[in-house]
């Protein structure tokens, strides 16, 4: 972090240097457009993503860094509908598209088009495949390895695990399980007992392990994939069980949740997942390749960390029933393509 | 009478058969745990199976797909309304029941004044109702007032109080079909709707109400559903579509109309949670979990239709 701070410090004084002198490397972006093409809404971290965007792109356009920051959300969850919404795009005349994807596959030939006409495409969480748009995922896997990592230093003994997963056959469901499996090769005291699939919604989270919890032998924790903690701990409960370790995934009724039984009984845990705002990370992402910035396809965002010491910071910090966020700024963007050079 | 002559036998067998090949795992251990939350999560999908169980017997075509929406919608607006603030629970109930009525009847417009297919009809008014959520409170969850959570999460006589909602439900629903001049209308209505227009049943007005009774039920199951889980969320109503139609069909009523089977509701919603704790209790993967869950179904409603056959 230490270093990326320093580098962020330098890539901000370059750019204030840049704008001011206009170097020759960086273009004016006022008069560019940026739409932002997302594929789903029903759930609080897309409408906190959502509103990221839209407080990050009215304050650019204030500003002037671009003229126009538009969102647009497809109804359906369909690829097919996406592709048709990314041709508007195109033929709406926009310089830039980012892009969270239905698919990441099956958007790839619209993504190509717009490329050919010369749109810069910017794919995020759900980010898609084509070679020439650019990519900004998160490590699941290794925020997978992270939850076991953390439990085996809480748990040094070890014990019996049950996962929760997300929604099946989705990317980002098999890599966060596939760290945490990882995880529990490296920690042998570890054993998975149990797995079922939350879709990362408390109440169908809730639903299945109270369906499981019956035949399962102890278990001393819990991994799970964000928005599905909250509901795991409410089924221990109603079965009568110890509420077991279990790694929460930032939403607030998790935090408020974790924040209680600190105060009741020293309850200790870690909550991890990515911070909705990733989708203001792309939007100046987008700004700086529109600039003329040279950054590169591939970058890594961090995922957003709650620890036993920022908790109260953090929950005082989110709204009731949302989620964590950070909001990132156009100097976070240029750290973030700083790293990945 | 041959007992298996009874569709809804089918439904309580399988229910049995998978609790039972459920506690062969632990040897006996947890029966009381595992069919207290068999009761507690088979109440939701019971709720909302007995309103689309009255849609389809309306006839063919009849089906409201709306009812995930409703319940969001309902369960946002009743959770917003009351505002986690103590004694609100029958305000909130009441906003619920109320946004319920309100979509069912608007589904019912739409098919009689637009001559909408309801297939078409509910479908498009899902999407308005659930933009109206996501409108009204951006996805933030509040918590229910304390008693209410307190109730929804309960238990009387040992056996959860969303239980005894559900149960009271079937039985009303059960009194209308089998009891009324109203049950009778409308399954004459799914029978022949051109017969039973002839013999004078009000058969519009049978269909508005049955529109708004699924709402209704859906509205009541959301607001239940988001008392019991700590707040509503947009995507709370997801997997009750399917669920809906399904423990309709399990239970034994016809998918054709003018057959409608009540106890088959409950045996067949404690059947769709047992068999998923079942797969998931064997450690069976997502897709063996589907294609089994749905092989079962297959078998479950064949065996059921074909000895009705024989009746």
């Amino acid at each position: 972090m230490k270093i990326s701070k320093v580098l962020l410090c330098a890539a901000s004084l370059g750019l204030l240097a840049g704008t001011v002198q206009a170097d020759g490397q960086l273009s004016d972006t006022s008069g560019k457009r940026i739409a932002l093409s997302n594929n789903y809404a029903g759930n609080s971290w897309r409408q906190a993503m959502l509103q990221s965007w839209e407080e990050i792109g009215s304050a650019a356009v204030a500003d002037g860094a671009v003229s126009a920051a538009d969102a647009y959300t497809t109804s359906e969850n369909q690829a097919t509908e996406q592709a048709a919404q990314i041709q508007n795009m195109i033929l709406q005349g926009y310089d830039a598209i980012v892009l969270n994807a239905a698919s990441p596959t099956a958007l790839n030939g619209a993504v190509k088009e717009a490329c050919d006409a010369g749109v810069t495409v910017v794919s995020f969480d759900g980010i898609v495949t084509e070679p020439c748009a650019w990519r900004i995922a998160v490590d699941f896997a290794a925020m997978g390895k992270e939850e076991v990592d953390f439990l085996a230093t809480r748990l040094p003994e070890g014990g019996n695990l049950l996962e929760i997963r997300g929604l099946a056959g989705v990317f980002v469901d098999d890599e966060i399980s596939k760290g945490i499996h990882e995880g529990v090769a490296e920690h042998s005291q570890f054993k998975i007992v149990g797995s079922v699939h939350g879709d990362w919604a408390q109440d169908v989270a809730q639903k299945n392990v109270a369906g499981i919890l019956p035949s399962l032998p102890d278990v001393v924790g819990v991994v799970t994939q964000g928005g599905d903690g909250y509901g795991t701990a409410q089924a221990f409960k109603a079965a009568g069980r110890p509420t077991p370790l279990i790694v929460l995934g930032n939403r607030q009724d998790e935090m408020a949740w974790w924040a209680e039984q600190r105060d009741a009984n020293g309850y200790e845990t870690l909550s991890l997942s990515i911070a909705p705002g990733v989708a203001s990370l792309a939007f100046w992402v987008a700004q700086q390749v529109l600039a003329g910035e040279e950054v590169p396809k591939d970058l890594t965002v961090p995922f957003l960390k709650v620890t036993q010491d920022t908790l109260d910071e953090t929950l005082a910090a989110t709204p009731v029933g949302s989620v964590a966020n950070v909001t990132y700024t156009l100097e976070d963007a240029q750290a973030v393509i700083a790293d990945a050079k | 009478m041959n007992p298996l002559s009874k569709p809804w036998i089918w439904s309580w067998g399988a229910a049995a058969i998978v609790f039972f090949l459920t506690l062969a795992l632990t040897s006996g251990r947890g029966a009381g745990e595992l069919a207290y939350a068999a009761l507690s999560f088979g109440a939701f999908a019971a709720i909302v199976g007995l309103g689309q169980m009255l849609v389809i017997t309306l006839g063919p075509g009849n089906v409201d797909l709306s009812i995930p929406a409703s319940m969001t919608l309902s369960a946002t607006l009743a959770l917003k309304v009351m505002g986690s603030e103590p004694g609100t629970a029958f305000f909130g109930l009441f906003v619920a029941l109320a946004v319920g009525f309100g979509t069912g009847l608007a589904n019912y417009a739409l098919i009689f004044l637009l001559r909408l297919p309801p297939i078409i009809a509910t479908l498009a008014a899902s999407l308005i109702y659930q933009s109206i959520a996501i409108w009204s409170n951006r996805g933030l969850r509040i918590k229910p007032p304390p008693e209410l959570a307190d109730f929804a999460t309960g238990r009387m006589f040992g056996v959860p109080n969303v239980a005894w909602v559900g149960i009271a439900l079937a039985v009303a629903v059960w009194i209308v079909l089998e009891k009324s001049a109203w049950g009778r209308w409308l399954l004459a209505s799914g029978q022949n709707l051109r017969a039973a227009r002839l013999a004078g049943v009000p058969v519009e007005s049978v269909r508005a109400a049955t529109y708004i009774s699924v709402a209704t039920f859906a509205g009541l199951a959301g607001y239940l559903l988001a008392s019991f889980s700590g707040g509503a969320a947009l995507n709370m109503g997801a997997e009750y579509l399917l669920a809906s139609i399904a423990v309709v069909v399990i239970g034994g009523s016809s998918i054709a109309g003018g057959n409608s089977n009540v106890p088959g509701v409950w045996g067949a919603a404690l059947f769709m949670f047992l068999v998923v704790s079942m797969l998931n209790s064997y450690g069976a993967g997502a897709g063996v979990r589907n294609v089994l869950t749905g092989i079962i179904i297959i078998g479950i409603v064949i065996a059921a239709s074909t000895k009705r056959v024989r009746l």
